[in-house]
């Protein structure tokens, strides 16, 4: 459990999210220089800092690659915002590069911090008075379930409407069952659980999420890798991406990477895409390095267009769902028959990839109707993710036909889940809906 | 003083405090109206049910009497809801009322340290906010350090039949007159709560013979972990319903009912409505169950259970002539309501001790709540807390995730209630760890703390949790369906008995003791499940406030929870969370408040 923890160490984006020169991410917490030190490219200067020092250097992820130039800003313990031992890294302001440190900080064991967090503890340490509390409200709202969460008022109309009717779907499924194990079965009707009304739940719960998925999507956007073999094209299709579209932001050439990269924007989708060294074998050491950086990328990418030379003959590759797979050179020799093939020289084709682009990334949210309706809080996800996940656990339970009292916790777990996000569900409120629904009672 | 305790009245929840004060070892005094009317089942003859089975066992574990009660007196035992799983199975028994309550005489007259007197008590006398005595009203002035007060229906009662009404508490005994008003002036939030009771007719005007059976289980299991297994008599109840032409008649004299007429004011039970609240409610239902159960087994009373009614005694005897089975019915007591003076639980501490008045403590209807089951775990707390206080030891007070009791008793003191609060197995968020069978590994050596139970019944304890992980061990050496038994169990169509088939050895072990091995087994994932929402919470419940804490000193807290935590005074976080009208912001503020104080601590 997370709530009040203040034992931790969190970090957050301190600037918008967004490219832009410079990025600042903040930490604090006790032991935040020791653990941030090994990876510091100066982790004694660090380690001995005195309050607001500046330390320049380079922070490397736990392979040692070097992921950002940055510069450190030190406080120690009764300094700064937080009053608490913090760094604030300044990098460079490319998402690709803060997207890589936020991870990074998570994966040494960092947390990300809760909305309102860095003033809550502002707060515990007394930085901060009391006229503050309703900042505080905010983290305390966000994980308190136990307390009624009045979070749904400033929630916008068309997402209240649409949670609250879930909510009280789900209580039209937990009160008939509640009713079932709070009077004895001589004293009631024969029970069916009602599974038509489970598997629309879960439908309306499964659309939600997706569009959680398009929020993601537009506002964090996509990473796509051009990769491929030597020479099939693909700095020309790069340079040609970036012609095509007119809202390029910059080219960014990064300074020690040997992979190009550039923001663009794809119907209203902000896309980074990169230009990666050839994949071959190589005796060269800086190549093999490049590569190594390549399939790195590849890993992460959102998508991969994997471009094939036509007039090569094709290699038998298995490819994961991520990849395009595009022909260039289709001018010179026409590609295998339904292929999707493009001349990098001529400019053929190149729509055709577009659209098939935004086509995959916009794959397994399409078809979301309710565009109005996105769910943009990573809380608000995960609190209906869980109740999902709850829901899933009842079918399965009711599947295996377990007991009642057994399928109401996976009820009562996806009801306490809803409520974060909506207000909490007392006892009271589920015998009061009993009490009107249901004649019981001797 | 004249005595060291002291307990008003001896209904359910009496009887327990009187037990529990005096077998601690405290010399103490039970005053009630009426000696004959000791342990008297005022309404259903019936113990136990959802929810309410388990709290008996758990008054049974923490050393409370009720449990023997009714293992001596049943007339019928069930284990309710076999196939709905788990948490909310729960032993029901039918009692022989008059067996009951002789035998609830016996024990209290049985009982060292216990003394027993008649009398009414009209006042309580307050020295600087502490309990010293009571008066009476035959004039007796009776001192004694700590009070606990059990009024049940008699404070300020009264009973209405149709256009009759009478100060009663029930019918056709006089109630407590006094107290409730003096309580009132001095200070106490007294409020009106009503509940009901259905007619009694006489079972050879009744055609059983025409109706549905319902039998009892045919081995009955005892209520109480001391002994295994009960040698009673089991005599079945029927099940009839009434029809339309039950309701007409119920509709057309509604205006002559109490309740719809006005005289009524006090809040009656949702859960337990009288049959014209059923008919007004629910017009779409052409039915409602009777059931039909014995009041004992000397006896001619039939209980018709599910047509509580406060309508005139005329319009009782035509509706009732309209059902089948009972339409020669003889009238032997007629039903009734009745409203009386309950005190708002939440000027309680969770001890059960007021918080207005020092070393009172209160317990059972007195506090709003309905049932002989809740009734009996509130005096059994408040028996032993008044005990603790005598010996200056800290309140027993238990979590809800430990006992329906806890849930109860934090339900009360934080919420308070606007109905007779019943329990239900939807009040406890953790009901699979509040089974019936295990309220001993429970409470046992809680109630042995106190000094309620012994080194035998802790011993007891030891061996039954000894057999149960030889069974388990049984199993894990087993093969079943290719498996290891153990892990066939979790399968849901495989059962212990199923399994006792093939491993003899499992045959040397009673039913009670399988039983629980089928359901730690077989719902271990799910246990673990609320464990681990339990432990997400437990944080808060350990995070105690001074009893001292000037909420005024506090800045930041909105006005609506300043007020209520001036009034209710949680004891922990936890307690302070549940209160309603809290807002998220206040429980920061208080936390941070906790957190800087024990910091410079």
């Amino acid at each position: 459990m997370s709530r009040y923890r203040t034992d931790d160490i969190i970090y957050a984006l301190a600037t918008p999210w967004g490219s832009a020169a410079l990025a600042i991410i903040r930490i604090s917490g006790s032991g935040s220089h020791a653990l941030l030190a090994p990876y510091f490219s100066k982790s004694e200067a660090l380690r001995s800092a005195k309050n607001a020092t500046l330390l320049h250097g380079y922070l490397c992820d736990q392979e040692g690659r070097r992921i950002d130039e940055v510069v450190l800003a030190v406080n120690t313990k009764g300094h700064g915002y937080t009053l608490e031992e913090a760094v604030e890294i300044t990098c460079h302001g490319s998402l690709s590069v803060v997207a890589e440190l936020l991870d990074f900080l998570s994966s040494i064991g960092m947390r990300s911090a809760e909305p309102g967090e860095f003033t809550f503890r502002a707060f515990l340490s007394g930085r901060m008075d009391l006229t503050q509390a309703e900042a505080v409200h905010e983290l305390v709202e966000a994980q308190s379930p136990v307390v009624r969460a009045q979070a749904l008022a400033r929630l916008d109309g068309g997402l209240k409407e649409k949670l609250n009717g879930m909510k009280n779907t789900l209580l039209a499924l937990l009160a008939p069952v509640e009713v079932q194990l709070d009077y004895s079965e001589d004293e009631l009707d024969e029970f069916v659980f009602p599974d038509e009304l489970l598997d629309s739940l879960l439908n309306d719960l499964g659309r939600l999420l997706q569009s959680y998925a398009i929020g993601t999507l537009y506002k964090s956007g996509a990473r796509i890798v051009l990769a491929g073999a030597t020479n099939v094209g693909k700095s020309s299709l790069f340079n040609l991406l970036l012609k095509e579209e007119r809202s390029i932001v910059s080219p960014v050439r990064g300074t020690t990477r040997d992979y190009i990269e550039a923001d663009l924007l794809l119907e209203g989708i902000p896309i980074r895409l990169y230009d990666t060294a050839g994949l071959r074998e190589s005796g060269d050491e800086i190549e093999r390095e490049g590569i190594r950086r390549s399939e790195h990328l590849i890993g992460q990418a959102d998508l991969v267009i994997h471009l094939l030379d036509s007039t090569v003959e094709d290699v038998d590759r298995a490819f994961d769902g991520r990849t395009i797979v595009v022909y260039n050179k289709a001018d010179l020799r026409r590609p295998p028959e339904g292929a999707l093939a493009i001349s990098a020289a001529t400019g053929e084709g190149i729509g055709d990839l577009l659209s098939e682009v935004a086509r995959r990334l916009k794959r397994g949210v399409e078809g979301v109707d309710e565009s109005r309706i996105v769910i943009q809080s990573k809380r608000q996800a995960d609190a209906l993710l869980a109740a999902e996940a709850a829901l899933k656990g009842v079918k399965e339970d009711l599947q295996a036909a377990l007991p009642l009292d057994i399928v109401a916790v996976g009820l009562n777990e996806a009801l306490h889940h809803l409520g974060l996000i909506t207000g909490e569900v007392t006892p009271n409120d589920i015998l009061e809906s009993i009490f009107s629904n249901f004649c019981v009672g001797k | 003083m004249d005595y060291r305790a002291l307990v008003v009245g001896g209904g359910h929840a009496g009887i327990e405090a009187g037990l529990a004060l005096s077998r601690i070892g405290f010399k103490t005094l039970l005053i009630t109206q009426n000696l004959d009317a000791i342990g008297r089942l005022s309404c259903n003859p019936a113990i136990g049910g959802l929810s309410k089975g388990n709290i008996v066992r758990e008054v049974d574990a923490l050393g409370g009497e009720m449990a023997h009660l009714i293992d001596r007196s049943m007339i019928q035992f069930r284990i309710l809801n076999r196939k709905r799983g788990p948490a909310v199975q729960a032993p029901r028994a039918q009692a022989d009322k008059h067996t009951y309550a002789r035998l609830a005489k016996e024990t209290l007259e049985g009982q060292a340290n216990l003394e027993i007197f008649m009398d009414t008590v009209v006042d309580l006398i307050i020295e600087r906010n502490r309990i010293v005595g009571v008066k009476t009203k035959r004039g007796h002035e009776i001192s004694a350090e700590v009070v606990v007060l059990t009024t049940g229906t008699f404070m300020e009662g009264r009973i209405f039949i149709g256009e009759y009404d009478a100060p009663e508490g029930r019918l056709e005994e006089p109630a407590a007159i006094g107290l409730g008003t003096a309580l009132r002036k001095k200070g106490f939030p007294v409020g009106r709560m009503k509940t009901g009771t259905p007619a009694r007719v006489r079972k050879s005007s009744v055609s059983l013979d025409r109706l549905e059976v319902q039998e009892g289980d045919e081995e009955p299991m005892s209520f109480s972990f001391d002994y295994d297994g009960v040698d009673r008599p089991s005599v079945p109840c029927h099940i009839t319903w009434t029809n339309e032409k039950t309701h007409r008649i119920i509709t057309d004299n509604i205006h002559r009912s109490p309740l719809y007429g006005g005289k009524i004011v006090g809040q009656g039970p949702r859960y337990c409505p009288s049959i014209e609240d059923k008919v007004v409610r629910f017009p779409d239902r052409d039915r409602h169950q009777i059931f039909i159960e014995p009041e004992g087994l000397g006896t001619e009373e039939l209980y018709l259970n599910g047509i509580s009614s406060s309508l005139p005694e005329d319009v009782q005897s035509a509706f009732i002539h309209t059902i089948e089975g009972l339409e020669k019915a003889q009238i032997m007591r007629p039903g009734y309501a009745v409203e009386y003076d309950y005190i708002d639980p939440q000027a309680l501490f969770p001890s059960l001790e007021s918080k207005l008045v020092e070393n009172l403590f209160i317990a059972g209807q007195t506090n709003g709540t309905s049932g002989y089951e809740e009734a009996a775990c509130q005096g059994l707390i408040a028996g032993i807390n008044a005990a603790q206080k005598l010996k200056g030891e800290k309140p027993l007070i238990l979590g809800r995730n430990e006992a329906y009791t806890g849930v109860l008793i934090d339900d009360l003191v934080t919420l308070g209630t606007e109905e007779p609060y019943r329990m239900f197995t939807s009040r406890a968020e953790y009901r699979l760890n509040l089974r019936h069978d295990n309220a001993d590994q429970r409470l046992t050596q809680k109630g042995y703390d106190v000094g309620l139970r012994t080194e035998e019944h802790l011993q007891r304890l030891r061996e039954k949790v000894s057999r149960i992980e030889s069974v388990k061990d049984l199993l894990r050496i087993h093969r079943y369906r290719e498996k290891r038994a153990f892990d066939a169990l979790k399968m849901p169509e495989v059962t212990i008995e199923e399994l006792a088939e093939s491993i003899p050895e499992l045959g040397a072990y009673p039913p009670s003791i399988r039983y629980q091995v089928e359901l730690d087994v077989k719902y271990d994932g799910y246990i673990k499940r609320q464990e681990r929402q339990i432990n997400r919470f437990e944080r808060f419940e350990t995070m105690t406030i001074p009893p001292g804490l000037d909420y005024d000193t506090l800045e930041g807290l909105s006005t609506e929870a300043r007020q209520k935590l001036k009034h209710i005074r949680p004891l922990s976080v936890g307690q302070a969370t549940r209160i309603s009208g809290m807002r998220s912001s206040d429980a920061a503020i208080l936390i941070i408040h906790l957190q800087r104080r024990s910091g410079d601590a």
